[in-house]
């Protein structure tokens, strides 16, 4: 059971593990790409609804978390060989371990070492010494920030799922169960000063009934409804508007999400039972305003029937057209966002790890370049052998001189 | 003459893979460019029987799917020897590996694979020739007689010249790809930038919609104009150079980063040093190959972007259209419609233009097309040989589907033909053009 259980291991916390799955997952992508134009779409639907891959594909984040804590075991590891507190070294824990025979004297070497700009422990029978920073901290980070990503790319692949719904001022917010309790006060576009973001989106809501606070929803990052994200996609207007023709036995009357936004774009509506059509499209003011943020509305409006345009025109919100017996009004308008609402557990994870990644970069870098973590240990067992053992993350051939001037030191003083 | 001008670019990549393999296969030089030889007369006899037996562009597919096969074996070549050589504990088998990696059988395989494809190669150049057997003799002495001057010359080559497995696979996989970019229809770096820059469309939506990051319209023009170099006309060859040179700098950062053999069990400082030193001088000797190999890679795509190849590609002729907004153009006016050739005319309209073709395809039915594709920036196409090229991405699209939609197929436009000529509405040629093509030459589909 045991050696099942260290093959297992073994398998889950070997380096070749995540290249050869990205691999397998590259081949299926090109393969894919023979036979469609959409391969990444095409691959990102089988992933998620198949079962072997979604177990192949999460063998990456247990891949790296398996590493990450084989990682945090060799460095307290080597913490505790470096401290004296290890009779014998595990192999693989340093680059370079060579055995020699017989038990020196360590004073000529801890004077070498120190002179080399090493730190000296020496405890019992152990002499350690090391320099510069260890890259433990962002190499952790870095791990961990892996495991994040492809956790959150196995989430979302798996467990993502979204609808879609208009948000209307004045209107409950869509819910999928259809069990709304909170009501959109008010929907507003302002201009941002930012760097990044031209516009700001504020949606406003308070409950129905009132028993706790209102919430706000913004553009980036997105806020929850119901657990699932609000993700505004894009803009229109409600517009209740009147139409009268002569040949119309009555009015109509309708309310209308138009993807109207920004101005010049049209939509179209039928005026049900009749040939009559209208195209409708924000007119953009003379001062170059924008009428959402504004609120300031003009609607131009194009009537056709059959095929034939009947007559064009603008009306502002609240006026009216009419000509030839036809009666076009524009009563009232609200705001509109159609967003989506998606509920995926994924997002959260993959932005911890880009900011994991983003401070793992941060702190390897700079600790690379200026001071990385040389170390090395002196062992004198109590058989009479003496174990030297050498690692470095940067710096290797400086390092090495020194770890074999120091072997040289110590077995001219066995001798 | 024309021949052997055609041969020369074959002839010298089978040259430098004969010569990587005589030096990586040492101990087994005869039977390396035994087997090569021979690879290399089967693939050629092969190849200039699919010619005669398959129609079309299937046998050019089959064999561009074989050396992108091939790319993607070096490419997993090129990862192992990372990992390899960044291993840090030092217990790894090396001399198991290099025993099977200079054995009998992995020469004779080496070497037959790539002559085989470095054959199939050099017979793609004769399309249309009738005598298969004798070409196929002349292909076989030609590659002979060269393997046969490489087993000379070879010898008298420095021994620093040193071939790392790695590096054989290196240079093998960048001669065979210069070889295959002078022929433009097994060219693989073209539709491998194509592949990217779609890879890469679809990879930012795809993240902008996983992310919930907002659409475009939110952002300020200097950070779209940011996001929108991914989606620029750039990113296809930059990536594309990326994937083509990344198989390389792999083997290149394998070999550089080889560690040096433990020496902390030497005593001598002066051996440990001299140790040392040769190890680090054999590790940049054994760079020279995958370096000269970086090199070629780039010839490649010098070759991929600048074709030798002669398009027709006749100058628009400005045309205008009736009062009701109906172009006309005649069968056989200034130009002669059905003439099996590519006439390109350039409609303007209120400060807008439309560049679109009429060709007469060898099914006998006229198409009308835009000079442009839904995918790439509109650069136009060319006419060859039975096929048009897209100037932009060098896709050689067959004259049989030109006026079908999809991929990087010219956009049709409708049209009828009447007693006095081609009929096109100037409008939906307009609106075709503004709402397909320009979209490509910015930020395709409103960069989401």
């Amino acid at each position: 059971m045991m050696r099942l259980f260290r093959h297992i291991y073994g398998f889950l916390a070997s380096r070749a593990l995540t290249p050869v799955v990205m691999g397998m997952f590259l081949f299926l992508y090109i393969g894919l790409a023979f036979f469609t134009e959409e391969a990444l779409i095409t691959l990102i639907g089988l992933v998620g609804s198949n079962v072997f891959l979604i177990i192949l594909f999460a063998l990456i984040p247990l891949n790296m978390g398996v590493r990450l804590l084989k990682e945090v075991k060799g460095h307290f590891e080597r913490r505790r060989a470096l401290l004296g507190e290890m009779e014998r070294v595990p192999q693989g824990l340093f680059d370079e371990t060579v055995a020699v025979g017989g038990a020196p004297s360590f004073a000529e070497a801890e004077r070498r070492l120190a002179a080399s700009g090493y730190k000296i422990h020496v405890s019992g029978r152990t002499l350690s010494a090391w320099r510069g920073i260890s890259m433990f901290p962002s190499r952790a980070l870095f791990l961990a920030a892996t495991v994040c990503l492809f956790s959150g790319i196995l989430l979302s692949l798996a467990g993502r799922s979204s609808y879609r719904g208009a948000i209307m001022e004045g209107e409950l917010l869509p819910s999928q169960s259809g069990q709304a309790t909170d009501v959109v006060e008010r929907i507003t576009l302002e201009p941002a000063a930012g760097p990044i973001l031209s516009k700001v989106l504020t949606i406003e809501t308070r409950p129905l009934p009132p028993d706790r606070g209102g919430a706000t929803y913004g553009l980036y990052p997105p806020a929850r409804y119901r657990g699932a994200f609000v993700y505004p996609r894009y803009m229109g207007i409600g517009l209740y508007y009147r139409f009268t023709a002569p040949d119309l036995p009555r009015d109509y009357a309708s309310r209308s999400l138009l993807g109207i936004y920004p101005p010049g774009k049209e939509d179209r509506r039928d005026i049900p039972d009749s040939p009559y059509r209208l195209v409708f499209s924000m007119a953009q003011p003379a001062d170059g305003s924008d009428p959402y943020m504004t609120g300031r509305v003009t609607i131009a409006f194009k009537l056709l029937k059959g095929k034939d345009l009947l007559m064009s025109g603008s009306a502002p919100i609240g006026g009216e057209f009419s000509r030839d017996g036809y009666r076009l009004a524009f009563p009232d308008v609200r705001r509109v966002v159609v967003t989506d609402f998606i509920l995926d557990h994924g997002v959260v994870p993959i932005w911890a790890a880009a900011v994991l990644f983003v401070i793992a970069a941060c702190v390897w870098l700079p600790v690379r370049l200026l001071s990385p973590r040389r170390e090395m240990v002196f062992i004198s067992s109590k058989d009479g052998v003496l174990h030297a053992c050498s690692r470095a993350e940067g710096r290797c051939r400086k390092h090495a001189g020194v770890f074999h001037d120091v072997l040289d030191v110590l077995e001219a003083a066995i001798v | 003459m024309v021949l052997a001008y055609k041969l020369i670019p074959h002839l010298l990549a089978w040259a430098g893979i004969m010569l990587v393999l005589v030096r990586g296969f040492a101990g087994r030089r005869k039977f390396a460019a035994i087997a090569g030889s021979i690879g290399f007369a089967a693939g050629a006899a092969g190849t200039l029987v699919l010619l005669q037996t398959l129609k079309g562009d299937t046998p050019f597919a089959v064999i561009k799917i074989l050396l992108g096969g091939g790319f993607l074996f070096f490419l997993v070549i090129s990862v192992v020897a990372l990992y390899r050589s960044s291993e840090r504990s030092a217990s790894a088998p090396a001399g198991r590996r290099e025993r099977l990696a200079n054995s009998g059988i992995c020469a004779v395989s080496a070497a037959s694979v790539s002559g085989i494809a470095a054959g199939a190669v050099c017979a793609c150049c004769f399309t249309g020739f009738q005598n298969i057997f004798a070409l196929s003799l002349f292909l076989a002495a030609a590659a002979a007689i060269m393997a046969i001057l490489i087993l000379v010359m070879e010898n008298l080559l420095p021994k620093a010249f040193v071939v790392s497995p790695s590096g054989l696979a290196a240079a093998v996989s960048a001669l065979l790809l210069f070889s295959s970019s002078s022929l433009p229809r097994l060219d693989l770096f073209a539709p491998l930038t194509m592949k990217v820059m779609k890879f890469t469309h679809d990879f930012v939506h795809q993240f902008f919609e996983s992310m919930l990051i907002p659409d475009h319209m939110f952002f300020t023009s200097a950070t779209w104009n940011f996001i929108g170099l991914l989606f620029g006309n750039g990113v296809g060859f930059w990536g594309g150079l990326f994937i083509w040179f990344a198989p390389m700098v792999l083997v290149i950062a394998a070999l550089a980063f080889e560690q040096i053999p433990p020496v902390a069990h030497i005593r001598q400082g002066a051996q440990r040093r001299k140790l040392m030193a040769a190890a680090v001088r054999a590790r940049r000797l054994r760079l020279i190959v995958p370096m000269c190999a970086a090199i070629i890679s780039g010839g490649a795509v010098y070759e991929s972007n600048f074709p030798s190849v002669e398009y027709w590609d006749p100058k628009p002729l400005i045309v205008s259209a009736n009062p009701a907004g109906e172009i006309i153009i005649p069968r056989k006016g200034e130009v002669d419609l059905e003439d099996g050739n590519l006439h390109k005319f350039l409609y303007k309209q209120g400060g807008k233009e439309a560049r679109f073709f009429i060709l007469m395809p060898p099914s006998g039915e006229l198409t009308v097309d835009l000079d442009a594709c839904a995918i790439c920036k509109p650069d136009g196409y060319g006419q060859a040989e039975g096929t048009v090229i897209c100037y932009y991405c060098k896709t050689l699209i067959p004259l049989e589907t030109v006026g079908k939609p999809g991929g990087c197929n010219p956009v049709p436009m409708p049209f009828t033909v009447k007693g006095d000529g081609v009929h096109i509405d100037g409008v939906s040629l307009i609106n075709t053009w503004s709402s397909t093509v320009q979209s490509t030459a910015r930020i395709k589909g409103g960069g989401k």
